[in-house]
């Protein structure tokens, strides 16, 4: 395991133009150092180039800002933190300088430009009033072979164990030649990318293995957010056991989170139906990929712990709908409305969009509220469709009492609500999904 | 604009909590006990609750000690207490004929364990307890930064040889709950015995006897008759369960004086307030029966609920102390939730690493018919 001092470069400066060469070949080079091929390097540098030009221009000229370029093994990731005013704000939205009133000509600058050269972008406010613009881009890994496998045929007694880096591969290829799944996370198409992930602490994977030390299944976890772990699968590949081996790594996933900072589990992707008692249900999860036919899937959860409460916010068109999915989940809830009393809401609100290109996916928070919230999610649709993004979400925090001013105007802009994810949030997160056969 | 954010951006400068608070205290995820029953009721929608989640006495404590709790002069609450429960050592030291230097008495048996992990563990040092038992061993060592050693559980006993296998130079305290809590099987005098015999004096070993007074085997150890021979032992006891003062917080540590002395220096004087101290004289001078008549209430209660979860299918696991744990077909806490609605609050075991189990606490026979009657709408 490499010391996590070695795993960043940073790096110091003030945002001028005169710069501009300092930060990409910074980045790239630490690109390269961290192991990214010389084709993403480059990738990564131009991404660097735009956000750096973008941010000396229009959001933090003649800041201090700080890059930081993290060895993620399976990735590398450069941060771009600053401190801004109020008055800059609004350009930190990725479709800050999208037109949606002349849609042939969407103009080509800035976050949104940089956002395609690369495989995430997000943005996250800190304390200190402090904002962290981060991008990521993956490194090349040979996919699985694709050659189909038998079964599993098992002996003697099961056993669970954490495995090493052949392991991890090993159950990962396994899950890779599996039935193909279009819900199924890219990273399971490549175990050497799978294998890095855990070398990182990004994830956790856990295995069944039979007396012969064969792979009976396995489960992958992560921290979805500070206090749910996502949880990817269990894969059982010798179905008379299924029953057996899925509880087994169930019961261990538990065991390694319960007493950490989680509070629940999700499961988004699919688990073996002999354990979904132990679930709840929240939802349906819609999938709609670049070609092929629409994916659906439920949405599981369940509590790691005895729930609190809390309390949550809303606007009055949804509080029907927050009722009767907290009396379903048995969840207890102070529902409090919200409304719009002609309070004063100047300024341009701010949304961190965190674009997944390989699961044609985009992920859409609000950070900051303002005047335009209907103006700005429009754009924001513009742009992702533009963008050819197919999945888009919105995730509303319940527990902070400004977002619920977004429930109508997501709501009149074709977004549906999908399902509430318990303490995902600063208190619940509200998941919509846009809806694009109404668009 | 929202408090938070406004909070957020034109604050004033906040202190670098990634700098300042080491990293094993900012991972920990501090405990989030149970909110005052008036709001849970109200959450819940309930306006009755039973509390058959702590394992507390349903009989309250002893006679005197409720005297002690009636009669305490108003004036003395501006009174420091005795510092070290002087009187309440003694009488703890007379009981099992030790020295009073031998004893450590504490804000509940929970204050101690962190008096005996800031003694003797340091940050590469290792402590070594089970999977399935009670989780404030790890959890204060988890936030010390002390790295902790989780032995499964064999048969849902604490597996010797295992733990044996498990210690290292660095391992400083081994943590044993006799009997264990949640699963109410213990270690008994022999097994006990050859365990400290192998242990040698290389590792301080705590032996957590919360519940002590609740058994009634004849192979179950006492931990304080063992001292003598073995310097390393330390015996956790607590006036919290059979004693029923659980709201008053107090416990107690023994051991040997030397090893005592060490741990005395962690020790947090005056943290134990007077009605605890005088209360908990009273229980130990009890003569009214309590012991006797909390057993026999939690005899009856136990075989009651035993057979009625085994009419229903539900295998349980039911040892030793005032509890007992029950399999479910589900999710343990969505069963807590919805036991909620219904005025039951019991402990979902997911925490203690038995998802889709319940421990529930015996209490008086209302109480154990209501659960049952609950647990069967929500199964239905």
């Amino acid at each position: 395991m490499t010391h996590d001092n070695d795993r960043i470069v940073s790096l110091q400066l003030t945002s001028r133009i005169s710069f501009l060469s300092v930060a990409t070949h910074c980045v790239e080079t630490a690109a390269k150092a961290f192991g990214l091929g010389r084709e993403e390097s480059l990738k990564l540098s131009l991404a660097t180039e735009e956000i750096f030009s973008y941010l000396c221009s229009h959001v933090c000229r003649g800041e201090i800002l700080d890059i930081r370029c993290v060895n993620g093994f399976s990735y590398v990731r450069v941060e771009f933190r600053f401190s801004v005013s109020v008055l800059d704000m609004g350009s930190l939205n990725i479709a800050a300088s999208v037109d949606c009133e002349n849609e042939d000509d969407m103009t080509e600058m800035g976050l949104a430009i940089a956002s395609r050269t690369i495989d995430r972008l997000n943005i996250i406010a800190e304390r200190q009033n402090r904002i962290c613009l981060a991008i990521e881009k993956d490194k090349d890994y040979p996919p699985a072979p694709e050659t189909s496998i038998a079964p599993v045929d098992l002996t003697g007694t099961l056993m669970v164990e954490t495995p090493e880096t052949e392991g991890v591969k090993g159950y990962v290829t396994l899950v890779a030649q599996g039935s193909p799944d279009p819900l199924r996370p890219p990273f399971f198409s490549y175990p050497g990318k799978v294998a890095d992930m855990v070398a990182a602490g990004e994830c956790q994977v856990v295995t069944v293995v039979d007396a012969k030390g064969e792979c009976a299944g396995g489960v992958l976890f992560r921290f979805w957010t500070a206090r749910i772990v996502e949880m990817f699968g269990p894969h059982v590949f010798n179905q008379s056991r299924e029953g057996e081996i899925a509880a087994m790594l169930l019961d261990t996933c538990i065991a390694r989170t319960v007493r950490t900072k989680a509070i629940g589990l999700v499961n988004l992707t699919g688990m073996p139906p002999s354990i979904e008692s132990q679930f709840e249900l929240l939802g349906l999860l819609n999938h709609y990929p670049q070609d092929g036919e629409a994916a659906h899937r439920h949405a599981f959860y369940r509590l790691l712990h005895e729930d609190p409460g809390c309390q949550i916010f809303t606007e009055g068109t949804l509080k029907g709908y927050l009722q009767g999915e907290y009396e379903r989940l048995f969840l207890a809830r102070e529902i409090r409305e919200v409304r719009d009393q002609g309070e004063m809401k100047a300024g341009a609100s701010i949304f961190s969009t965190e674009v997944r290109r390989e699961w044609s996916q985009a992920i859409l928070n609000p950070l900051w509220p303002g005047d335009d919230l209907d103006a700005n999610l429009k754009r924001h649709l513009h742009f992702l469709e533009e963008e050819r993004i197919n999945n888009i979400f919105f995730y509303l925090d319940l527990g902070a009492s400004w977002q619920a001013a977004l429930m109508t105007v997501l709501i009149t802009n074709h977004f549906r609500t999908a399902f509430i994810i318990p303490f995902a949030g600063q208190a619940d997160l509200l998941v919509f999904q846009y809806d694009r056969t109404e668009s | 604009m929202p408090a938070r954010l406004t909070s957020w951006f034109f604050s004033m400068i906040e202190p670098n909590l990634d700098l300042l608070v080491p990293a094993y205290v900012r991972e920990f995820e501090p405990y989030i006990p149970s909110k005052p029953d008036p709001e849970l009721q109200k959450l819940y929608g309930c306006g009755h609750l039973y509390r058959l989640n702590n394992n507390e006495n349903p009989l309250g404590p002893p006679p005197g000690a409720q005297d002690v709790i009636r009669r305490f002069p108003p004036p003395r609450g501006a009174v420091y207490p005795s510092g070290d429960s002087y009187y309440l050592r003694r009488e703890i030291a007379a009981c099992h004929g030790i020295d009073p230097d031998q004893i450590l008495v504490g804000n509940g048996a929970n204050e101690v364990i962190a008096f005996v992990i800031k003694a003797f563990c340091s940050q590469g040092d290792n402590i070594i307890t089970a999977d399935k038992t009670f989780a404030v061993y790890e959890w204060v060592a988890v936030f010390s930064g002390i790295e902790v050693r989780v032995i499964p559980l064999k048969e849902e006993r604490f597996d010797d040889r295992a733990m044996l296998n498990s210690i290292d130079a660095a391992t400083k305290v081994i943590f044993l709950c006799n009997p264990n809590n949640p699963t109410g099987t213990y270690w008994s005098r022999d097994t006990l015995r050859a365990f400290l015999d192998e242990v040698g004096a290389r590792q301080i070993v705590v032996v957590d006897e919360a519940y002590f007074e609740f058994v009634e085997t004849e192979d179950y150890p006492d931990g304080m008759s063992l001292l003598s021979d073995y310097p390393n032992l330390i015996v956790f006891r607590t006036f919290s369960k059979m004693y029923g003062i659980a709201g008053l917080r107090i416990g107690y540590l023994a051991g040997d004086l030397k090893v005592v002395d060490m741990i005395r220096r962690t020790c947090v004087v005056y943290s134990v307030n007077g009605i605890a101290q005088e209360a908990a004289l009273a229980c130990l001078r009890d003569e009214t029966g309590h012991i006797r008549r909390t057993r026999e209430l939690v005899r009856e209660s136990k075989a009651f609920l035993s057979e009625e979860m085994t009419a229903m299918g539900l295998p349980v696991i039911a040892g030793e102390g005032n509890y007992l744990i029950v399999k479910l077909p589900g999710s343990d806490t969505l069963a807590y939730r919805k036991l909620m609605h219904e005025g039951i609050m019991i402990r979902p075991m997911t925490i203690f690493r038995y998802p889709n189990h319940i421990r529930v606490t015996m209490a008086r026979m209302e109480a154990m018919e209501a659960f049952v009657a609950a647990l069967k709408k929500i199964l239905a």
